[in-house]
């Protein structure tokens, strides 16, 4: 973890002290926690609606694992469509905008300006065009995952040294060449950062998506659970998310890493986020 | 060396260049500049910093347009870059995700030209700049000097007959640009090319050039063209040599001189010696 | 009127009617833009009769802004308060948690890990449990919308502390500057970049977490109304609620990046 490297700064020396730092006091930490969590539940009586016990969380997940895997499966297929559509989407839009002057001068400005505006307040038109179904969540998930990829990978794609450019015009080599072999591997970290993003829009996208339509997966879930005062079911199905959410994530880290590892040590961006 | 026994490779005909021309911030970098370069000569040029020189490197390597003048390279007028012309920076400019060994094949691959046919030159010319056993290291792996050196057989690996290097070795520290220095004497024993080589060092001029061409202030001029007596090959021994110091010790003084014309009257001459410091 | 331009046909007055041209173009291209969308959707709906009720034209919608106007500020007025809450809980206890962080070793190990894998979960879908627990009025979607925008102000907030200049700090140390000192002349400014971009991104999900907090809890606020009118397929309300949404997200946003021009002109312009 890069970011906290940067962070707890030196004394990379003590290889074991750093593992007990770096993983077990965070893993120590969480695991008191939801102890105490156990602990207080018990000893205040706080009544299950507001707050169950960590215990009866397993309790739903492990009575319940065959419904709450048939919910997981549309949340999980959902995002990762979304993921790749909004991935495709954004790194194609990228390249139109930074391949013409034209388009990028009268198209990135509103791009920048959609950045700001809370794109997930159109989840319920998607719905009127679209009605109640999958569908609505993969689009409106795209939607939103799409904004951060594009401007991210059109960051990366202007990002190679100007003399590496210069270079390539005095070979007399053609744009596309250029692209081929400079901008576009100048850009992957970039695209990467961007894909980051990406992941945890998707998620923000499909489960609002979810909870509006009202027709199945976590999100269903976790609202129908909510009205239903069994809040033990609401964390148990949020307990499910974060794991798609972070299995998504850790596969793009994992390509990250490796294509980081493929640029080389001066890549340019660096960071969890 | 009888210079005018040879054909012109390069020949600039009162070249000036205008940057954003017809604005309220027009520059005129480089004007009516006129030199004529027979194959195979290595010509240095001096200036002061931000006086026109890699404009005019640009210019001859097709990279920037000229403003007015005539500009011919081996007979044909400059219309856009040429695969005869190699150009290096001040930057290695290698692309990190590629061994030192791809990063020398890069222009073969861009050319388009057989890389098998390539491979072995190309470690030829690692081991030739002394970095055999590091032709798979990527550039983060190796030191600024070493990059340059891959820089160089980036350079070599097309044949190029006309070489134009933008203070190549200015990035380095003393003892790298040395070791460059002598390697770059070294390697032209063996390829005879036409260079246009700008550096800020007047002792590098004198050592690697034939000929050492002294540019004015903005917008740039020729106020000086000096022939290095010194016969090839030449070694870094040279630099003690009292002709050598005393042919470097004239040309500062036409520097300084430069300055003065285009600044107008000779003020102290200590702020003219700061300025050609900065 | 022809004498004021330059002579037309002479090349020097085409490069300069060229010039000019070039230099407003990235203005005026997305301007245009806009206007042809506009007018392309106008002429589509119209022409290819398109219901309203999927794609109502945007004279529709203004004709809707403009009846509407009062209605839709009063609905804004509650989702921009809300926001506004919001941001300033996020960010008053994620600059404390990220100067705890800074300055206590044992702290920043334990809790920095926990923060980043917060920041990657699907937050929104606790939304449902801050209704629980505080019902369906406005402190749930505070509350929600803070704890959604609170992460990204901690993890810019201490990567800026962290990203300091060592060599300034050490200079501090060296004229024997007193922690607190140390912090307000040196770590705060040199975080300010920092900061400001967390609080870019906190304020965005400020909103992003008020209206997510609407549509499932509200009987008020622009996500109520864009909930409701899209559920009645009043779907001119929908783009007019949408667009007064949007005015007021980019106003919240200009809000930030003006108080970050301030506050950095106060700082000396960095
Ligand atoms: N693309 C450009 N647009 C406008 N002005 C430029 C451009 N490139 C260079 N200039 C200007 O032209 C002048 C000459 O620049 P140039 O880079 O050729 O100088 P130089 O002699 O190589 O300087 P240095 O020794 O510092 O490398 C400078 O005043 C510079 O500001
Ligand atoms: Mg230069």
């Amino acid at each position: 973890m890069a970011l906290l490297d940067a962070i707890s700064g030196a004394d990379a020396a003590v290889p074991n002290g750093r593992i007990l730092r770096l993983v077990l006091l965070p893993l120590g930490f969480a695991a008191v926690m939801i102890a105490l969590w156990q602990i207080l539940c018990q000893t205040l009586q706080v009544r299950p609606i507001l707050l169950p016990p960590p215990s009866a969380v397993w309790t739903v997940l492990r009575d319940n694992y065959a419904i709450l895997l048939d919910q997981t499966l549309p949340t999980l297929s959902e995002s990762i469509l979304g993921f790749v559509v909004a991935s495709v989407l954004g790194v194609a839009i990228a390249v139109a905008l930074t391949s013409s002057r034209w388009l990028r001068e009268a198209l990135y400005p509103g791009i920048v300006m959609f950045q700001l505006i809370p794109k997930i307040a159109l989840a319920p038109l998607f719905i009127v065009w679209l009605g109640v179904g999958e569908t609505t969540s993969v689009v409106v998930a795209v939607f939103i995952a799409f904004f951060p990829i594009v401007v991210s990978t059109a960051t990366g794609l202007v990002s190679a040294k100007p003399e590496v450019l210069q270079l390539c015009k005095s070979l007399t080599a053609s744009e596309w060449q250029i692209f081929r072999m400079v901008r576009f591997p100048y850009a992957l970290p970039y695209i990467f950062a961007g894909m980051k993003v990406g992941v945890t829009m998707v998620m923000i996208g499909v489960v609002v998506g979810e909870f509006i339509t009202a027709q199945n997966g976590l999100g269903y879930i976790i609202m129908f659970a909510a009205g239903a005062g069994e809040t033990a079911t609401v964390l148990a199905a949020i307990v499910l998310l974060c794991v798609i959410g972070l299995g998504l994530y850790g596969v793009i880290g994992l390509a990250e890493l490796l294509v980081l590892r493929w640029f080389g040590g001066e890549a340019p961006i660096s960071g969890v986020i | 060396m009888s210079t005018d026994k040879l054909a012109p490779s390069i020949e600039v005909n009162g070249v000036s260049k205008v940057y954003r021309a017809g604005t309220a911030a027009a520059v005129e970098a480089v004007s009516t500049v006129s030199f004529t370069v027979p194959q195979g000569q290595f010509v240095a040029i001096l200036g002061p910093s931000g006086c026109g020189k890699s404009t005019l490197l640009m210019m001859v390597g097709g990279l920037e347009a000229v403003s007015s003048g005539r500009l011919i390279v081996d007979g044909k007028p400059m219309t856009g870059p040429r695969t005869s012309i190699g150009v290096m920076f001040q930057d290695p400019t290698l692309l990190p995700w590629k061994s030192a060994l791809d990063n020398v094949l890069f222009p073969v691959r861009v050319l388009k030209r057989s890389i098998a046919d390539h491979r072995a030159a190309a470690n030829n010319l690692l081991q030739q700049v002394g970095l055999d056993g590091f032709e798979h290291k990527r550039p983060h792996e190796l030191s600024g000097g070493m990059r340059q050196r891959v820089a160089i057989c980036r350079t070599l690996i097309y044949d190029p007959d006309v070489l134009l290097m933008d203070e190549p070795f200015s990035a380095l520290d003393a003892i790298s640009r040395d070791e460059m220095n002598e390697l770059l004497l070294d390697l032209w024993q063996q390829f005879t090319k036409t260079a246009l080589f700008v550096t800020h060092s007047i002792r590098e001029a004198v050592l690697l050039a034939d000929r050492v061409l002294v540019m004015t202030r903005r917008p740039a001029t020729i106020v000086e063209d000096l022939t290095v007596p010194f016969a090839r090959p030449r070694s870094m021994a040279l630099g003690e040599n009292r002709e050598f110091n005393e042919i470097c010790r004239h040309l500062r003084e036409r520097i300084e001189d430069g300055h003065g014309r285009s600044r107008a009257p000779r003020a102290g001459t200590t702020t003219r010696r700061h300025e050609a410091a900065r | 009127m022809s004498l004021e331009l330059p002579a037309a046909g002479s090349p020097r007055g085409v490069l300069a009617i060229g010039r000019s041209v070039r230099r407003v173009r990235p203005i005026i291209l997305p301007i245009v833009t806009l206007t042809a969308v506009l007018l392309l959707w106008q002429l589509a709906a119209v022409r290819l009769h398109i219901p309203s009720v999927l794609l109502p034209t945007p004279s529709d919608i203004a004709q809707e802004m403009w009846h509407a106007l009062p209605l839709l500020v009063d609905q804004a007025v509650p989702t921009a308060l809300d926001t506004l809450l919001a941001f300033a809980a996020a960010a008053v206890l994620g600059i404390g948690l990220a100067i705890v962080i800074t300055y206590s070793r044992p702290l920043r190990d334990t809790l920095y890990p926990n923060l980043v894998f917060f920041q990657l979960v699907p937050k929104v879908a606790l939304a449902p449990l801050f209704v629980i627990w505080l019902g369906y009025g406005s402190p749930a979607r505070v509350a929600f919308a803070a704890f959604i925008s609170f992460f990204p102000v901690v993890i810019s907030a201490a990567l800026g502390f962290a990203g300091t200049d060592p060599a300034v700090l050490r200079l501090c140390r060296s004229l024997t500057a007193s922690e607190w000192r140390s912090f307000l002349l040196v770590r705060f400014p040199f975080a300010l970049p920092a900061i400001f971009s967390g609080f870019k991104v906190a304020m965005t999900m400020a909103v992003v977490g008020v209206i997510i907090g609407e549509f499932i809890s509200s009987q008020a606020g622009l996500g109520h109304y864009i909930l409701r009118a899209g559920s009645r397929l009043e779907t001119a309300d929908v783009f007019a609620a949408l667009v007064a949404l949007s005015v007021l997200g980019v106003a919240l946003y200009g809000a930030v990046a003006l108080a970050e021009l301030g506050v950095r002109r106060a700082y000396g312009r960095r």
